[in-house]
Parts: structure tokens; C-alpha cells; sequence
């Protein structure tokens, strides 16, 4: 019995009523990927400035003010509190009101003509973000103070420094490629939109089948002469519907909201995006096969997310995990589809440079509805 | 009163037990989580692929980049000509960053006027970051090397502790090799609790509902916050089984210390998870269908990941979004967790933290059985 294009599309009407009758669900899968959007454009940043610290000057003279005021305006970190002595900062710190201490001993003047100054900087280690900024920056703050007493001190000897200055004699200048200003949505947003499609593709592909299933209305379909094929057809096709529909109003937003640039071409985009969309449809009907609750589909797809999230390349560098969980990565489709994103939208490159990540996605769409397509029918019997 | 709520446990535990694969899901989500996170996350990254274009070849700027080298952050991966070769390797991602050292470097720098072009990939959040902080501090310290070389050659009577008069020492408080375990298992821990008891209990009421076994329930003499309390409580047990893994195999098998009192972190565990409980109620009395539960918590599980201080310091966030986060007992817990568990420290420094999670408790527990009761009518 051949594919009838009458039967898929009475089954994708049905689909789509349904789909679109249950009004609060349907809110809910366009607002969650609005939300997430907006909350990453907003909330986070990856590098961190003003760290909230606490003084301790028990100098009080003109060196230790000039370190200090080279530390604020350095804008990494913020003078919010002023402090008696080490303790007194160590104790802000374990309450949380500031992320670091700098503690200057007294006679800092008199030591540093000596050349014995020393310095204190205390971090909160269990906050990793401002731990890692306040780090470098606190480090290469007080190495450039040091070079300019030393340079300041080598003149005043009057030595004869013809062209040596205090300043270092090589000047390192770094060109971040493709998103100079190191703006955050620029890194997160491409990554986002293959996070948002492939959790809501594999979430409620799963979920929509295994409902059929629980509820006994999968019987009463499959006895009519509708096949397992135009089923699941019948049932994806919307689903990727609105789907797409998500996707372009995301990169809509941060095209136009935020700014992020679109480098490459838009057309590449819609078509690989579809393909994407497609594999992670067959990553939830594979879901739907292993799972025989709602529950459970729940569940895995909660599995699935969680891995995507750590694993795919999103926030975490997929070249720093050993080989295992970079092999675990693979099966996901998303860890293909971020990289041909942040290939298009952020670097503007074209298939000359993406074709294998591309080609992959092609084969994974086709074996996963395969699979699936095949599972399918022997759970029947 | 109490028998009742025992009867309801009774019946929530055998459906619990009874359904294996879930159960098996539950339990192993936190070992699953820990395990990945130990293995497969690096904050720091290292090692990155660094492709390079000395046009100069001399000793100054093979010293150069053997310094970038060994520290351990970079690894040449390719040797190229010039900087658009570096930049083509770039797009085609076999490298993250690329170096550009001019011809006649050595003289450059003897002149003074030596300059080195870094090129980094800004695709890739966290290697970017990595890449431009770990280059401008080594190649700060080989050109501040250089310079206190000069200094020294031409200012022969200078002493060796007059070229650093400043000594800096920096200490990290609570975790000093800065390792990402001990980051992040106090806020793993927070954040599973809250995901678990919210999907948990947000599915229970809904799918009697649906069912339509609730009405059978209600007819019986067993009041609602009896049937609420009955059904959280197998999700508890649940919910605490898994913190005690994280705990355990993190404490045994990965080394990270538990610095606090370990009752006091269970006793505000069991507070927090109350509070989990309780949203999960209200989530489970507002969704009319198992789906629209699971799209509600999926949101609070997600906006709670990214504006409780989880991950992302909240002190960078605007404060509205602050504000919005107060909304989560996750928000209060992150902080007990980590004061108690890396920073070893008690309640007289948490009390603030600790009645705020109290009030929520009590508070949205209540909320949801009032709830629940208007919507039957």
C-alpha cells in the first residue's frame, strides 16, 4: 500500500487541531524559549567586573592608595566595604557580603622603598566566576604596579636609561575574531537556539506518541489503514511547524532586539536548521519507543536534556573532556547543529567550511527516523 | 489525622516502587549528573590549540611562544606564514587562537617597541575567555621579565629585591587549587533537590486529575493538605536519598571536602526541600494535563539555574532579575549549601538565609492547599 498524501494530510490536520486546542500548553512551548532568551541576554555574564571587596588599609599613605585606586579602576573590583583588619575581611567573606579582601600591612610606603612590600588579596573560592576573574586580574594589576616603582625607582638612582622606560618592551595586542567586543549574547545565542529547539523537538515528540499509546487512541488509528510511516509523519509535521516558527522569532529577537550579528546566509540557515529540527523530532521518537509513560518520557527527555546542556558544546569547551563524554556528545545532534550555528551566524563561514558537521546531520536524520520508523512498527505486534 | 496521611504514603510509595524504570531514572539522575561533571567539565580550559606564524624565527621570539607554551594553556597545532593563514585556520576551527610575531622581532624588542598580534576565536564563550586572559598575563609577565632584565643591565647597582618591591600574595579562601568539583556539588546538590521534588510532586496531583482518580480521593473523609502531605512524602525520602549520594560519592569518591556541620546541612536540606515540595503542589493544582505540568517546571527548573547564583554570580545581574530570584527557594539554598559545605560556616553567619527559606516552607505549603481547595469547587 503506497503513501497516500490524502490520509497524511487528514492526519496532519488532526494534529494540528489538537495541537493548537490545548491553548496553556501551547503558551507554555512558545513562552519557554522566550523566557530562557531573555534571561540569558539579561542575566549572565561570563566575565566578571566589580567584584564587591573589602579594604583593609592599615597604611593609609600614598602607595597604598595608589595600589588600591589601580585596583578599582581596573573596574574588575568594587570598593564596597571598608575593613579593620584580615579577619574582619575574612569574616565578609564567609557571609557572602563580598566576594574578595585586599589587606595592606602598615609602613606599606617605608617597605616598598626598602623593596619588601608585601600585599594581601583574599578570593571567595566557592564562587568560581568571580574567582577566576578577580585571579587574573588582581595578579596582573599588582605586576604592572610593580614594574612602574621599580622603573620610578631605577630613575630616581639617575641612571642614564637612554631609551629603557618602565614600560614593557613588547606590546601583545589581542584581536578576539568574529565578536570583538566579547559580548556574551553573541557567544550564548546561537548555541541557545539549537538548546531550545532540540529540547522542545525531543520533549514533545516523545511526549505526543507515548500519549496516543497511554490513552489507547494509537490502537484505534492503527487499525484504520493509516501507516506507521504517514503516522509519524502526520504527527511530526506540525510539531516542526511550530517549532520553526519558535526558532525564527528567537533569532528574530536577537537579531533585531539585541544586535547579535547574523555573519553568514540566512537561506543555509532555514535549511540546515529544518534538517536539525528533523533529527531532533527522531531523537524524541526514539524517546517514545524506549519509553511507556508520559512519566518516563518525561524523564528521559530530562536525561537527554541535561547531557545536551553539558556535553554538546554550549557553555563547556568540548576540546577540555576526555575522550568519553566527547563521545557521548557525538550522539547528539545538537552538538552538530552549534557548531554549524556559531559557523553561520558568528563567523559568517559557508559550507566550503561546515560541510562535514552538515553531512553528519543528513545521516542522523535519516537513520533516527528509520529507526524509529521501524521500532515502531514491531511494538505493534 | 496521621493514619490517614499514613494510608496516602502507603499507596504513594507502592505506585513509586512499582514503577521500575522511573525509579531507576530518579535515582541514578544525581550519580549521572555528579559523574559528568567530575569528568567532562573544565572551567579552566587548557591546552588550547594555538596555531602559529613566526615570521621572525630568532631567540627572542622562540622564547616567546615557548612561554605561551608551557604554561600549559596553548599547544601549537599548526606552524603557518602569515596572519591570514592564521585566520583560515581559525574559521575552519582546527585552531582556537592564533599568534602573529612580526620579521625582526629581536630587534623590535630591543628597541622596545616590539608588537605581537593574538588572534582569538570569539565563537566559543568559554575557550575565548580562557584564551584572552591566560595570553595578556603570560605575555605580561615575559615582556615585564624582559623589561626588568633591561633595568638591571643598565642600573648595574641595583639589588635584586628592588626590582620587585611589591610582593602580591593571593589566597583563595575555602578551595586554594581551585578546583571545579568544590564549586560546584554544593550548588549541584541545591539544584537537584529543587529539580527532583518539583517534577516529582508537580506531576502527582495532576495525574490523579487526569485519571480521574482524584474525585474517588476527595470523596473519602482525607483533607487536602492530609492528601498533599502524603504524597510529598515518598518524594522526600527520594529526594534525600539522592543528596546523600551526591554527598557521599562526592566526599569518598572525588575528594571534596565537607567542611560544616553535617546535621545542620541535612536539618536546612529538609527545609529546602519542603519549599521544593510546596512549588511543586502549587505547579501540580494550577496545570490541567501531565504536559503543561512538565512545561512549568521545566521553566522554574531553568529560570532557577540561571538567576539563583547556581552558575552566574548574581551580583552581576540587573535588579529586577535579583528580585525575580527571591522567587526560588533555591536562591536562599545556594548560599546555606555553600557556606556549610565548602565554607565551613554555621548558622549565626546563615540565619538570614535560613529564615527566609522557613518562611517560604511554611508559606507556599499553604499557598498550595488553599489552592487546591478553590479549584475543586
Amino acid at each position: 500500500m503506497p503513501m497516500r498524501i490524502q490520509r497524511l494530510t487528514a492526519l496532519i490536520r488532526k494534529e494540528t487541531t489538537q495541537l493548537l486546542r490545548d491553548r496553556r500548553t501551547l503558551m507554555f512551548i512558545i513562552a519557554l524559549p522566550l523566557i530562557e532568551l531573555f534571561l540569558f541576554a539579561y542575566a549572565v555574564s561570563l566575565t566578571v567586573y566589580h567584584l564587591p571587596t573589602a579594604i583593609v588599609d592599615q597604611s593609609h599613605d600614598s602607595q597604598s592608595r595608589a595600589f588600591i585606586q589601580a585596583l578599582v579602576s581596573s573596574t574588575y573590583f568594587d570598593e564596597t566595604m571598608v575593613a579593620g583588619s584580615e579577619a574582619e575581611a575574612q569574616q565578609a567573606i564567609d557571609a557572602g557580603q563580598v566576594k574578595a579582601g585586599v589587606v595592606i600591612p602598615p609602613d606599606f610606603a617605608a617597605d616598598i622603598e626598602r623593596g619588601d612590600a608585601n600585599v594581601l588579596i583574599l578570593l571567595d573560592g566557592s564562587d568560581s566566576f568571580s574567582v577566576q576573574s578577580g585571579y587574573s586580574a588582581a595578579s596582573s594589576i599588582a605586576q604592572s604596579f610593580s614594574l612602574s616603582l621599580t622603573a620610578e625607582k631605577v630613575e630616581r638612582m639617575g641612571t642614564a636609561l637612554g631609551n629603557i622606560s618602565g614600560t614593557p618592551p613588547i606590546v601583545t595586542s589581542t584581536r578576539v575574531l568574529y565578536n570583538p567586543d566579547m559580548k556574551d549574547l553573541w557567544f550564548i545565542l546561537p548555541a541557545i537556539v539549537g538548546m531550545i529547539i532540540q529540547t522542545l523537538a525531543v520533549a514533545q515528540a516523545a511526549l505526543i506518541v507515548v500519549k496516543d499509546r497511554e490513552i489507547g487512541t494509537m490502537e484505534q488509528i492503527l487499525v484504520t489503514p493509516v501507516r506507521p510511516i504517514e503516522l509519524i509523519l502526520g504527527k511530526m509535521i506540525p510539531l516542526l511547524g511550530i517549532i520553526l516558527v519558535i526558532t525564527a522569532i528567537i533569532l528574530g529577537l536577537g537579531v533585531f532586539w539585541f544586535g547579535v550579528a547574523f555573519q553568514g546566509s540566512l537561506w543555509l540557515y532555514f535549511w540546515l536548521s529544518l534538517l536539525f529540527i528533523g533529527s531532533s523530532l527522531g531523537l524524541g521518537l526514539l524517546v517514545s519507543t524506549v519509553a511507556k509513560t508520559q512519566r518516563q518520557a518525561q524523564q528521559i527527555s530530562m536525561v537527554i536534556m541535561l547531557f545536551s546542556m553539558l556535553l554538546s558544546g554550549i557553555v563547556y569547551p568540548r576540546n577540555a573532556m576526555p575522550l568519553i563524554p566527547q563521545a557521548i556528545g557525538d550522539l547528539l545532534p545538537l552538538t552538530y547543529f552549534i557548531r554549524l550555528s556559531r559557523g553561520i551566524m558568528t563567523k559568517g563561514v559557508g559550507l566550503t567550511f561546515l560541510w562535514q558537521d552538515a553531512l553528519v546531520l543528513v545521516g542522523y536524520a535519516v537513520v533516527v527516523l528509520l529507526v524509529a520508523a521501524a521500532s515502531f512498527k514491531k511494538r505493534l505486534d | 489525622m496521621l493514619r490517614r496521611i499514613l494510608a496516602i504514603t502507603q499507596k504513594e510509595f507502592i505506585q513509586t516502587l512499582r514503577d521500575r524504570t522511573t525509579l531507576a531514572i530518579m535515582l541514578s539522575m544525581p550519580l549521572l549528573q555528579l559523574i559528568l561533571f567530575a569528568y567532562a567539565i573544565h572551567m579552566d580550559v587548557r591546552q588550547i590549540p594555538l596555531v602559529v606564524a613566526d615570521q621572525s624565527m630568532d631567540a627572542a621570539s622562540r622564547s616567546y611562544i615557548t612561554d605561551m607554551v608551557r604554561s600549559d594553556y596553548f599547544q601549537i597545532v599548526e606552524t603557518v606564514q602569515g596572519q591570514a593563514d592564521v585566520i583560515a585556520a581559525i574559521d575552519a576551527g582546527t585552531a582556537r587562537a592564533g599568534l602573529v610575531i612580526p620579521p625582526d622581532f629581536a630587534a623590535q624588542v630591543d628597541r622596545g617597541s616590539a608588537n605581537v598580534l593574538l588572534l582569538v576565536d570569539g565563537s566559543d564563550p568559554f575557550t575565548t575567555q580562557s584564551a584572552y586572559n591566560a595570553a595578556n598575563a603570560i605575555s605580561q609577565t615575559h615582556a615585564v621579565s624582559l623589561a626588568l632584565n633591561d633595568l638591571s643591565r643598565s642600573a648595574p647597582g641595583i639589588s635584586e629585591q628592588d626590582l620587585s618591591p611589591l610582593d602580591t600574595h593571593i589566597r583563595i579562601l575555602y578551595n586554594p587549587d581551585l578546583k571545579d568539583l568544590w564549586f560546584l556539588i554544593p550548588g549541584m546538590i541545591a539544584m537537584l533537590l529543587q529539580t527532583q521534588t518539583i517534577a516529582l510532586t508537580s506531576l502527582a496531583v495532576v495525574r490523579e486529575r487526569e485519571a480521574g482518580t482524584i474525585e474517588q480521593i476527595l470523596v473519602s473523609p482525607i483533607r487536602p493538605l492530609e492528601l498533599m502531605l502524603g504524597k510529598t512524602l515518598p518524594n522526600l525520602v527520594i529526594a534525600l536519598i539522592n543528596m546523600l549520594t551526591i554527598v557521599v560519592v562526592g566526599a569518598l569518591g572525588f575528594g571534596v571536602p565537607f567542611q560544616g556541620n553535617f546535621a545542620l546541612f541535612l536539618g536546612l536540606a529538609l527545609i529546602y526541600v519542603f519549599s521544593g515540595l510546596g512549588l511543586g503542589l502549587l505547579i501540580s493544582s494550577v496545570s490541567q494535563n501531565p504536559r503543561q505540568a512538565q512545561q512549568l517546571n521545566m521553566m522554574i527548573s531553568l529560570v532557577g539555574l540561571i538567576i539563583s547564583g547556581f552558575i552566574f554570580p548574581r551580583y552581576t545581574m540587573p535588579p529586577v532579575l535579583q528580585g525575580v530570584g527571591y522567587i526560588f527557594p533555591l536562591t536562599f539554598f545556594i548560599p546555606i549549601a555553600r557556606g556549610i559545605f565548602t565554607k565551613g560556616i554555621g548558622i549565626d553567619v546563615l540565619w538570614g538565609n535560613v529564615a527566609a527559606l522557613a518562611i517560604f516552607a511554611v508559606g507556599i505549603i499553604f499557598f498550595a492547599s488553599r489552592f487546591f481547595r478553590q479549584r475543586l469547587d
